[in-house]
């Protein structure tokens, strides 16, 4: 990597007004051994992995990845410095996995992405064709927000390379996803608006009703005591 | 500070403000504190016990030794070695009796026999006296012949002013029987008049009727059965209960009126309004209110969510700019959470930028739904009470609520299904 001397690691100053985005994919996939294994009772090949979801080289801004597994693993902390950013583990349960992205530049503060490692299906897997239904996939989608990044860091994030000559491609189609995401959001937003507006029209009248009836009553008493 | 004096329309100063006038001339300030008077350590006296007396810049402390040098053992008790003195049986007088018995008791021989020092203690009240020409000149009231008042005069002497004695040894046999209060009343108009003809500037009054209501009173209280001391309780119970609600539902409505104008922002121009209420909702918390802060703040808070912006420089990503704000409490968290499942969307949509914003601006909308619901509810609630006090009024008579309001709650009921419409958990219940 060739820098231009005149930014130093704490060259600090900020470019106000960039922001840069990085969308990320990160998850794990997951191999039924078929039996539970008899020296630890594991049951699973598993491999937890943080990828960019272009086709770029994430390792020109990111300077290691830390993945923090369960306590019972053998050294739970474990970083990778260079792409692929994954670990492959063998177990038996589901567990929350810390994954926390550093930066070159040690001036942006790293993000941590939290993943349920998943083993069995449900709801969020799906299946990957792998040995009649024994493996399994569970990924995000996130985006890292780059606002004003330093000079450094905006010269890295503007000169990565391509990671493959060939399609880059995901298991998970998120451009449909997407899609479709927000059109059922639009939609839920339409309907929840006009439903505000036909309660507001109701609340009116409501307030009018009831002045309405305490003019009524009042008039009632008037007419009493008079 | 002189735009100050000429608003205030004050003088100028006649001297020039310097700096040394305010500050002070720096040589006092600079002037090195005064050594510091080290004490010694009283002999036997342990070190940390010495060190706790002292603090850090090492002042003396308010504690002085009182005894140094002896140290903190007692030697030995020093026992007296003088003789006892005797005590005598003796006889004294109290001067406070007039027929001068002879009592003894106990006292040295030596001490010099003294009057009874408890004589002092022997006080007598004066009681007002009169004459007979005063009494015919100035004190005749019907009701009261001068014999009574001579006797109630001298029980007066004899018990010295304690009316409640006075009125139980009145003679009932030869006098009408007199309360405590007709003779407090009689005594002290007496005392009165007796003081006017002395010249005194300052009369005091008795007011018999007031003290009899007040002792009426009293007894009223006293004599209630325990029945009555319980329904007491229990609407002193149900006036706070009722004043309670009277209060809430006053809120609400002074509430009505913001998210009305709200939901007007929100529904006719969805787009700018979007833009605009989370500004408003910053501007307002740091406006002082005209009105009651409390109310305002609810409004402010309760309809829709306020996200904090993500405009500082730095890493962060964007599904951090989904997550509820922690102001949003677990009721309406809760809510939302329902809402979103009931229209069959994820809890945590894919974060891109637009489905950010839209998935918040959603959020927002939701919670501004809820609230008008729970005020809806509350309305309905205030048209019942209403109606009903119209008919305690009115008997024989009602007011019509509107269909669409009356049905308000059933309606969504009934239709709700795989609708938005039903919350539970909201808060919709106006009482309780």
């Amino acid at each position: 990597m060739s820098l231009p001397t005149d930014f130093g690691p704490d060259s600090g100053g900020r470019l106000k007004g960039v922001c840069i985005i990085k969308p990320i994919v990160y998850g794990n996939i997951a191999r039924y051994f078929g039996k539970k294994r008899e020296e630890d009772g594991h049951t699973h090949q598993w491999t937890v992995y943080v990828k960019p979801y272009n086709n770029e080289d994430i390792s020109c801004y990111v300077k290691k990845v830390h993945f923090k597994l369960h306590e019972s693993y053998a050294n739970q902390n474990r970083i990778v410095v260079k792409p692929p950013y994954e670990i492959s583990e063998t177990g038996w349960g589901e567990f929350e996995i810390v994954i926390k992205i550093h930066f070159h530049d040690p001036n942006e503060r790293p993000v941590t992405v939290y993943h349920i490692l998943k083993l069995f299906p449900s709801g969020g897997t799906m299946d990957i064709g792998m040995e009649q239904g024994k493996g399994l996939l569970s990924e995000s989608y996130d985006e890292i927000v780059f606002q004003d990044p330093t000079q450094l860091m905006h010269h890295l994030l503007t000169n990565t390379k391509q990671l493959t000559l060939g399609r880059w491609e995901h298991n998970t189609n998120f451009e449909e996803k997407k899609e479709k995401t927000l059109k059922s959001i639009t939609d839920a937003k339409q309907k929840v608006k006009k439903e505000i507006a036909v309660l507001k029209n109701r609340l009116k009248l409501a307030r009018e009703t009831i002045s309405q009836f305490k003019d009524e009553i009042a008039k009632l008493q008037d007419g009493q005591f008079a | 500070m002189a735009d100050v004096r000429d608003i205030m329309e004050l003088e100028h100063p006649s001297q020039e403000v310097t700096r040394e006038s305010i500050i002070g001339s720096d040589k006092q300030k600079k002037r090195p504190p005064p050594p510091t008077k080290t004490q010694k350590r009283p002999e036997g006296m342990h070190r940390e016990v010495f060190a706790l007396l002292y603090n850090d810049s090492k002042d003396v402390s308010p504690l002085f030794p009182s005894d140094t040098g002896h140290g903190y053992k007692q030697t030995k008790i020093k026992l007296g070695m003088r003789k006892p003195r005797k005590w005598k049986w003796m006889q004294f007088t109290n001067p406070a009796r007039t027929d001068g018995t002879i009592f003894y008791h106990w006292r040295r021989p030596s001490d010099e026999p003294k009057e009874y020092p408890f004589a002092k203690f022997n006080k007598k009240v004066d009681v007002v006296t009169y004459t007979d020409a005063e009494y015919q000149q100035h004190l005749r009231v019907d009701g009261w012949s001068k014999e009574e008042t001579d006797h109630m005069i001298e029980l007066a002497q004899r018990f010295d002013l304690r009316f409640i004695l006075m009125a139980d040894r009145y003679d009932t046999e030869k006098f009408p029987k007199r309360s405590v209060e007709d003779i407090k009343d009689r005594y002290y108009k007496i005392c009165g008049v007796m003081s006017k003809l002395k010249g005194e500037k300052k009369i005091y009054t008795y007011d018999v009727d007031h003290e009899k209501r007040r002792k009426e009173q009293l007894k009223k209280l006293y004599d209630r059965t325990q029945e009555q001391i319980e329904e007491e309780q229990f609407l002193m119970l149900e006036l706070k209960k009722i004043e309670a609600r009277k209060k809430e539902r006053e809120r609400k409505t002074q509430d009505l009126q913001k998210l009305i104008s709200q939901a007007d922002n929100q529904t006719e121009t969805p787009k700018k309004a979007d833009k605009k209420i989370p500004k408003k909702k910053l501007a307002n918390p740091s406006r002082p209110s005209r009105v009651d802060t409390t109310h305002i703040f609810q409004v402010v808070e309760t309809a829709g969510i306020k996200f904090p912006d993500y405009k500082n420089s730095g890493v962060s990503l964007r599904s951090q700019r989904m997550k509820l704000p922690a102001n949003v409490g677990q009721k309406k968290s809760k809510g939302i959470e329902q809402l979103l499942q009931e229209m069959g969307l994820e809890l945590n949509p894919i974060p891109t930028e637009e489905i950010c914003q839209h998935f918040n601006e959603l959020r927002s909308d939701m919670v501004l739904l809820m609230e008008i619901k729970s005020a809806l509810s509350t309305c309905e609630y205030e048209l019942q009470s209403l109606r009903h006090q119209y008919e305690a009024v009115n008997p024989g008579r009602t007011l019509t609520i509107p269909p669409q309001l009356l049905s308000n709650l059933e309606l969504d009921n009934k239709v709700g299904g795989g609708e938005i419409i039903d919350v539970v958990g909201s808060p919709s219940t106006p009482t309780s």
